[in-house]
């Protein structure tokens, strides 16, 4: 018997059809075409698969798509729709914070919220709550002066950055 | 035509990646993003034994189960030679040819099902027994047979022993590294479909060209059957150069099956199926004068490999030539362990042997009395020990210079434990590197078409180090076009054959290609825009023109002449085309040495006596790799390469059982890697001019971030703690 959910994943309704041990991060993939979300490791230890659920970070390999009945889930296709350019991801190209882009997703997912969290207070504290994404190209510092920049921009724009 | 000069907003500067808005935005497609209707999806079955062989695999269960498609085991598998050998080596075995298993983890059966979930729990119903024989895991260990040798690569210059015998001051320890897995965050992928005798492969690889050759000869095929596509890879760091038994077994699953099929790596897989960096035992003996002149160096490596496979690591290849040195005695032998095949690794060879090379100079220097950045000066080599001739280019003393002012070395008291900050016991550490010299043949092809913009292709591939955008850039400044006029493609084995990204060699390879193509281009279009009725540049010599700004104009008169797409509509024709070879230069003809990059590494280290904390405070990378192309993208190569260093520094050791071989810690929660946490100030600095022996400059940039950075950071342990660690990696429990 199928499970049926119905939830919201960037800013539409979605009805998923599911036998049941699905995760998340298989659902978004398989099911709905969402393949930005990536799959590192399928064991919750790299970040690659960062997704906000209800608007804070979730890692979509170690959650269970059946959980998501009533929740809103944001994918990175969902964080700038009509072909626009969300500020961290524009501050990820500005600051080279990527080298194969596999992981960059997760690492933008993740960066969004640290910034919504109030986390990206200094390079040490962007360094620490970060440090669940993984890099094996080793954007580390890139990834950091990128976040340090948008979190610059929303402490001198305020709400009109649009972060 | 005379040269287009370089404009300098192209060129050098750090133009942003031009496909950096498809990874941001998660559109870039990988391997495993890609997906076909009807797609199956196959579960690897790997050994559970590290030697001995499979007596019985029964596999109605997993056959019988919801979904299932196929079951393919060594009963049933087609018999496959071994893969032709390649520019880097050997091809890796053949899978699922016989009962026999020579490693942990060795791939038993495969299942292919309608979805991933049901070939995953179809794969635990596989049940296999075996007959366990005694495996081997230890590089000590007299069983394992040992290879001295096996590549040839030794090499003896002067007398060795004469010398040490004579030396005023000598030196000698052993170092051992651990191995290290490489670990992309992307999962190794194999999509395969089959058209009739047509396939088509979506791979994580490192060289398209490559496995196209591989797979067509496997499979009896002619090369123009197989097409490979890899436009983008989510890492690979050496362990996409080779075509590793899984991309096999997909082509056999589809074509057994009748269905595309998609075979995805587990995280567990990656450390068992794709390379890694072995393990070595190394000693180095050092003669010197007290002047701090060496007169003999001997680097002898012992290096893990498995029982079955090949693995070219030239571990002690950078000590013959890295200092001036009369007599030198380098040696890389190879002990067969029952571990899974080793493969390329980021700087594979000089990763291991620069850390002992430069841990043996930086002991001499103490020895000595003398500054260990001092003594590395004091043995500059002025020619190229190989070959006698005089370097290409050489910045090598700049890159110490340079480095040595910005890091502040002159503030480095001599004293061990001399330095300390509140509760942190301060050092600071140097190492030098002198890389491989590597270029082979690439192909090109560039085309202008009516719009009036460029397509320059190759089968190359961009694993991300941003070869695409230097690529775009380098064709934009030869054809004369602003960078959005031209596109820049790979990662397609119907482009022209390019070798692997890998080893600091595409650059310097795919970019004389192109350099070849855009400038063939270039002067048939100036053929064609002095000809015929109506050209405004009738009469004038190809010193007259120059090209920019998309137009073909009179130097001394840039009004007059015509652009790209005006030539080509005035002679009717929809585009033009022009191929590019790419050769390496010969010694014999240039009398110079064909010049590797170089490295100067700096790094100063934080200990916390009583917690045992050990903080990499800074690290600086100066580098002399010619001319940079792109100088934002080869800074975050080098970044990249100097934090991986610092995982085969303080972290990385991929573990066997003992007892059984497994892989203990073949995990992300239990094989750790540097996090953002783990990273202090990094920075690099390039000094150098373009090398003169091609057209382009570069010498490649990728492999200098690595090695070197761990011998600096325990140089910079030995100087803050007077603790000499001499295997990595360096354990905490080792500073105390």
């Amino acid at each position: 018997m199928k499970i049926v959910v119905a939830l919201r994943v960037n800013e539409a309704a979605a009805r998923l059809s599911l036998d049941g041990p699905e995760t998340l991060l298989d659902a978004l993939r398989d099911q709905m075409g969402l393949e930005g979300t990536k799959k590192g490791c399928d064991q919750g230890a790299c970040g690659a698969c960062t997704v906000l659920l209800d608007g804070k970070r979730v890692l979509s390999c170690l959650t269970l798509a059946a959980q998501c009945d009533g929740h809103e889930v944001t994918t990175v296709e969902g964080l700038a729709p009509d072909g626009g350019v969300h500020p961290v991801q524009a501050a990820f190209i500005r600051h080279d914070a990527f080298q194969c882009g596999y992981c960059t997703p997760g690492q933008i997912m993740s960066a969004v919220a640290l910034l919504d969290e109030g986390r990206a207070g200094s390079d040490e504290e962007i360094r620490e709550f970060m440090s669940g994404n993984l890099c094996r190209c080793a954007a580390y510092p890139n990834i950091v002066a990128a976040i340090r920049d948008v979190a610059g921009e929303v402490a001198s724009h305020g709400a009109d950055s649009g972060v | 035509m005379t040269e287009t000069k370089p404009a300098p907003t192209l060129l050098g500067a750090g133009v942003d990646r031009v496909d950096g808005l498809s990874k941001v935005r998660g559109e870039a497609p990988f391997p495993s993003d890609v997906t076909y209707p009807r797609l199956a999806h196959a579960a690897l079955v790997r050994s559970t034994i590290a030697a001995g062989r499979i007596s019985r695999i029964t596999t109605r269960a997993a056959e019988e189960a919801p979904g299932v498609l196929a079951v393919i085991t060594h009963q049933n598998m087609p018999r496959l030679e071994r893969g032709p050998a390649t520019l880097i080596g050997p091809s890796p075995v053949s899978p699922l040819q016989d009962d026999q298993v020579f490693h942990h983890g060795q791939y038993v059966a495969v299942v292919v099902a309608e979805s991933l979930q049901q070939a995953s729990a179809a794969a635990e119903l596989v049940d296999v027994e075996y007959e366990v024989a005694a495996g081997v895991f230890d590089l000590d260990d007299p069983r394992g047979e040992l290879r001295v040798d096996p590549w040839g690569s030794g090499a003896r210059r002067g007398d060795v022993e004469g010398a040490l015998a004579s030396a005023e001051v000598t030196f000698e320890a052993s170092y051992s590294t651990a191995a290290n897995t490489n670990n992309p965050i992307g999962l190794f992928t194999t999509v395969a479909a089959w058209e009739g005798d047509t396939l088509t492969l979506h791979d994580s690889t490192q060289w398209t060209a490559n496995v196209r050759t591989t797979i067509a000869a496997l499979f009896g095929l002619p090369e123009e059957s197989v097409r490979v596509h890899a436009p983008f890879l989510g890492g690979g760091f050496g362990a996409g150069l080779r075509v590793w038994p899984h991309a096999v077994i997909a082509a056999v699953a589809a074509q057994v099956t009748g269905r595309p099929v998609k075979l995805e790596l587990t995280r567990p897989q990656m450390f068992t199926g794709i390379g890694y960096r072995p393990a070595t035992e190394q000693t180095v003996r050092l003669g010197a004068l007290r002047t701090g002149q060496l007169v003999a160096l001997q680097h002898h490596a012992t290096i893990a490999i498995g029982i079955v496979d090949e693995n070219p690591e030239p571990v002690t290849l950078i000590s013959q030539s890295a200092y001036a040195c009369p007599n030198v005695d380098v040696r890389d032998d190879e002990r067969r362990l029952n571990i899974p095949p080793p493969g390329p690794l980021r700087a594979p060879g000089a990763a291991q042997g620069t850390f002992a090379l430069e841990s043996a100079l930086d002991e001499l220097s103490y020895k000595l009395g003398m500054d260990p950045l001092e003594l590395r000066l004091r043995n500059y080599a002025e020619v190229d020990a190989h070959s006698g001739l005089p370097w290409s280019s050489n910045a090598l003393r700049d890159c110490y210079a340079v480095g040595a002012e910005r890091f502040g070395w002159a503030q480095r008291n001599p004293e061990v434990g001399s330095m300390r900050e509140d509760s942190w016991q301060i050092g600071y550490g140097v190492a030098s590197l002198s890389y491989h010299w590597w270029q082979v043949r690439c192909e090109a092809r560039a085309t202008i078409g009516r719009d009036g913009t460029a397509f320059v292709r190759s089968a190359a591939n961009d694993i991300g180090t941003g070869t695409r955008t230097v690529m775009t850039q380098l064709s934009a400044e030869l054809l004369g076009l602003g960078l959005s006029d031209v596109r820049f493609d790979l990662g397609d084995s119907t482009m022209p054959w390019s070798p692997a990204a890998g080893g600091s060699g595409l650059t310097t390879s795919l970019g004389v290609a192109v350099d070849d193509a855009c400038r063939s281009l270039r002067g048939k279009f100036l053929e064609l825009a002095v000809q015929g009725p109506g050209s405004p540049l009738a009469g004038c010599s190809s010193d007259d023109v120059v090209v920019s700004g998309g137009r073909l104009h009179r130097k001394d008169d840039p009004g007059v002449g015509e652009s790209y797409a005006e030539v080509l509509a005035r002679h009717g024709l929809d585009e033009l085309s022009a191929d590019g070879l790419g050769a390496p230069p010969d010694p014999a003809q240039t009398g110079l040495a064909l010049s590797p990059p170089f490295a100067a590494k700096f790094a100063e280290v934080r200990i916390d006596a009583d917690l045992g904390i050990l903080r990499v405070a800074r690290l600086l990378t100066v580098v002399d790799a010619g001319r940079i192309l792109n100088e934002k993208l080869a800074r975050s190569q080098i970044v990249g390469g100097t934090i991986g260093g610092i995982g085969q520094a303080l972290f990385e050791e991929t573990s066997f059982d003992p007892g059984t071989g497994r892989i203990a810690n073949a995990t992300f929660g239990d094989y750790l890697i540097p996090v953002s946490a783990d990273v202090g100030d990094v920075d690099v600095a390039f000094v150098g001019q373009p090398d003169p022996l091609t057209p382009v400059g570069t010498k490649g940039v990728g492999e200098l971030g690595l090695p070197g950075t761990a011998a600096a950071i325990a140089n910079a342990v030995y100087h803050a703690t007077g603790r000499r660690l001499r295997s990595l990696p360096i354990a905490i429990e080792q500073l105390y």
